[in-house]
């Protein structure tokens, strides 16, 4: 099979097309999380709902621009399961967004980065390990109680 | 398509090569991450060594002294498995970082916007505009050829790299020394034992490709004086500095930094202000975040050209249409390099400006993983083929122990990369959905790996420009 001049351009901008596919759809599929402010303590609720047990709490302020303070828990479940898991409220979608960046960045190597983080509201939810079942528990009931004030 | 004849002067020594590899994987970013670990960061990076590090090493240095031709993956790959083999694994090689190259530039940007002004890194805008004038700077470098990429790489990798990982493990020592509070527990063997379960496994796949870029070495060979000499001992020489530095910073870190500071900010500028100023030199954290930055330029550097000449190669062989097989009068794959940061530029816009998608972003760094993989199970597979298949090819460094000794190198490779490809497949636990995530990371690395084969379905003679030796056929 032979192509023209102009079909050989057409192949090489199908192949570079086809980078940027991926990352757009995924940018689609996966909604980005908007800002706004969640009143009270929802991941502390989350825990209660979950059956989660809270070991230790202390308050923390992360050293990043926009970073209002938030907490870090030590947790178990009654599987015997334990996750730390870290919160930040940030005062701004720019500031919060800079933290999620500044997480991604520091993937070790070329790997996967180091624990889970999600966003919610105005908070950041950092957990390792990465794949802890605690962790699973506590999204779902985030996911629950936005559903339910949604 | 070529400007000129692209003569590949004989630059590299044994220096040049082992600050090549020590450019592309050694990463101060990685030490805060891994310092969370505590003693068992230990384990963790002997669990990495044993089933990549060292293998990967020993293959890099027999392949490369066997088969001293350029094209680094491509070559070895291609001996081995033909063409199609060859161009794949050198494809993926080169597409899985357009994918990554967003993380390093963000990290750069971020780090010399701590030393300006913190606040900047907040700014998508301030990120974005650093992002593209170090990728297409360091894409300029590489227009130069490697005479001006291997310097710029020597002084980049000593200043941004080694230096400040000496720093951190001197004040480390410093700290110790001072008989300065150690806030993890007094070292006992147990401690340097990984818990390795279901929840953790998939940080396997981390502590595995933490490693990866040691081939690297391999894509510059036409440059190199005295290949079949110089590989194996620039191997063996930024394998140690790698080590070195890798074990001793992340426990320098380790030692000083509670881990809960490290766990809500694993930045590598936050952790090292906090270490700075427990050390009372608050003043150098500027100083330190310039050199950082330079680190991770050359960091990029390393990724950015290897894979970038390699392609230019199988573009040269007549592979790729022609298109893709220019190059300047410096030797350098102008096309490929240009396609590559307008590609990776459209990426990194979409990384800024979309970066509260985390879950979209962890698909990726899984395609990430995936497509690297794919080349060193390829590469670890291609070792031990090419010793049935090409016993007699002289090779001036041959793994020791005969075919028991290349069987055991090979199958740890094979062990560490095909177990991190599965466990790469594992969905973090909040992804509700993993048939989807699944899917989406498979078919993300199907298409990010299959344009080699498209490439050789239409490929026909009018593409091959040159023969593989430069002359006109």
């Amino acid at each position: 099979m032979t192509l023209s001049k102009n079909g050989e351009i057409c192949l090489a901008l199908i192949v570079a097309v086809m980078f940027v596919l991926p990352c757009l759809m995924l940018g689609m599929i996966y909604e980005a999380e908007p800002y706004h402010v969640i009143p009270g303590e929802p991941v502390k609720t989350a825990m209660d709902t979950a059956g989660i047990s809270v070991v230790d709490v202390k308050g923390t302020l992360w050293n990043m621009t926009g970073a209002l303070g938030g907490k870090t828990y030590t947790l178990t479940d009654p599987e015997g399961d334990t996750a730390y898991v870290a919160t930040q409220a940030f005062d701004s979608a720019g500031s919060r967004d800079a933290a999620v960046r500044l997480y991604n960045a520091h993937a070790p190597g070329k790997g996967k980065q180091v624990g889970s983080m999600i966003v919610v509201g105005q908070y950041i939810v950092y957990a390792t390990p990465a794949n802890s079942p605690i962790f699973a528990k506590l999204v779902s009931a985030l996911k629950q109680a936005a559903k339910a004030t949604a | 398509m070529s400007e000129a004849p692209a003569a590949n002067k004989k630059v590299l020594g044994l220096f040049a090569l082992a600050m090549i590899n020590v450019a592309a994987v050694l990463s101060i970013r990685n030490f805060p991450s891994m310092a969370i670990y505590g003693w068992s960061c230990i384990g963790w990076y002997i669990i990495g060594a044993v089933v990549f590090l060292i293998p990967i090493s020993l293959a890099g240095a027999e392949l490369a002294t066997g088969w001293p031709e350029g094209g680094g993956v491509y070559a070895w790959v291609k001996q081995a498995f033909g063409e199609k083999g060859g161009f794949v694994a050198l494809f993926c090689e080169w597409s899985n970082n357009l994918v990554w190259f967003p993380t390093v530039l963000s990290f750069t940007a971020a780090t010399l916007a701590f030393a300006l002004t913190p606040d900047l890194a907040a700014n998508p805008w301030f990120m974005f505009s650093v992002m593209m004038i170090v990728f297409w700077g360091t894409t300029a470098i590489a227009y130069f050829g490697e005479e001006a990429s291997t310097k710029f790489s020597n002084v980049g990798v000593i200043l941004g790299s080694i230096v400040p990982s000496l720093l951190i493990i001197g004040l480390g020592l410093w700290w110790l020394g001072s008989g300065q509070k150690i806030v993890i527990p007094h070292f006992t063997l147990a401690q340097t034992v990984p818990v390795i379960n279901l929840s953790t496994l998939p940080f396997f796949a981390t502590i595995v490709l933490l490693f990866a870029g040691m081939e690297m070495a391999g894509f510059h060979a036409l440059e190199t004086k005295n290949p079949q000499r110089d590989f194996p001992r620039a191997m063996a020489l930024s394998a140690i500095i790698i080590v070195i530095c890798t074990v001793l910073a992340t426990l320098a870190i380790a030692i000083v930094i509670p881990v809960d500071q490290l766990n809500l900010a694993s930045g590598v500028m936050q952790a090292i202000q906090y270490f700075f100023n427990a050390a009372g030199i608050g003043w150098a954290v500027g100083p330190m975040a310039l050199l950082i930055t330079l680190g991770g330029v050359v960091n990029l550097a390393a990724w950015l050209i290897g894979p970038a000449k390699g392609l230019g190669i199988v573009a040269e062989e007549g592979n790729m249409p022609p298109l893709f097989d220019r190059t300047n009068k410096y030797g350098a794959p102008v096309a490929v390099l240009v396609i590559q940061a307008l590609i990776g530029s459209v990426i990194s816009l979409l990384y800024v400006f979309l970066p509260s998608v985390n879950q979209a972003y962890w698909i990726l760094s899984a395609m990430t993983v995936e497509l690297l993989c794919i080349v060193y199970i390829l590469v670890f597979a291609s070792l031990i083929k090419l010793r049935y298949s090409k016993p007699d090819t002289p090779r001036p460094f041959k793994i020791p122990g005969g075919m028991a000794g290349v069987w055991i190198v090979g199958g740890l490779g094979l062990f560490g990369t095909i177990l991190s490809f599965i466990v790469g497949l594992m969905p973090p636990s909040y992804f509700s959905n993993w048939v989807v995530y699944v899917g989406s990371v498979l078919l993300g690395t199907f298409i990010l790996a299959v344009p080699p084969l498209i490439f050789l379905k239409f490929k026909h003679p009018g593409w091959l420009k040159k023969s593989p030796g430069g002359e006109q056929p």
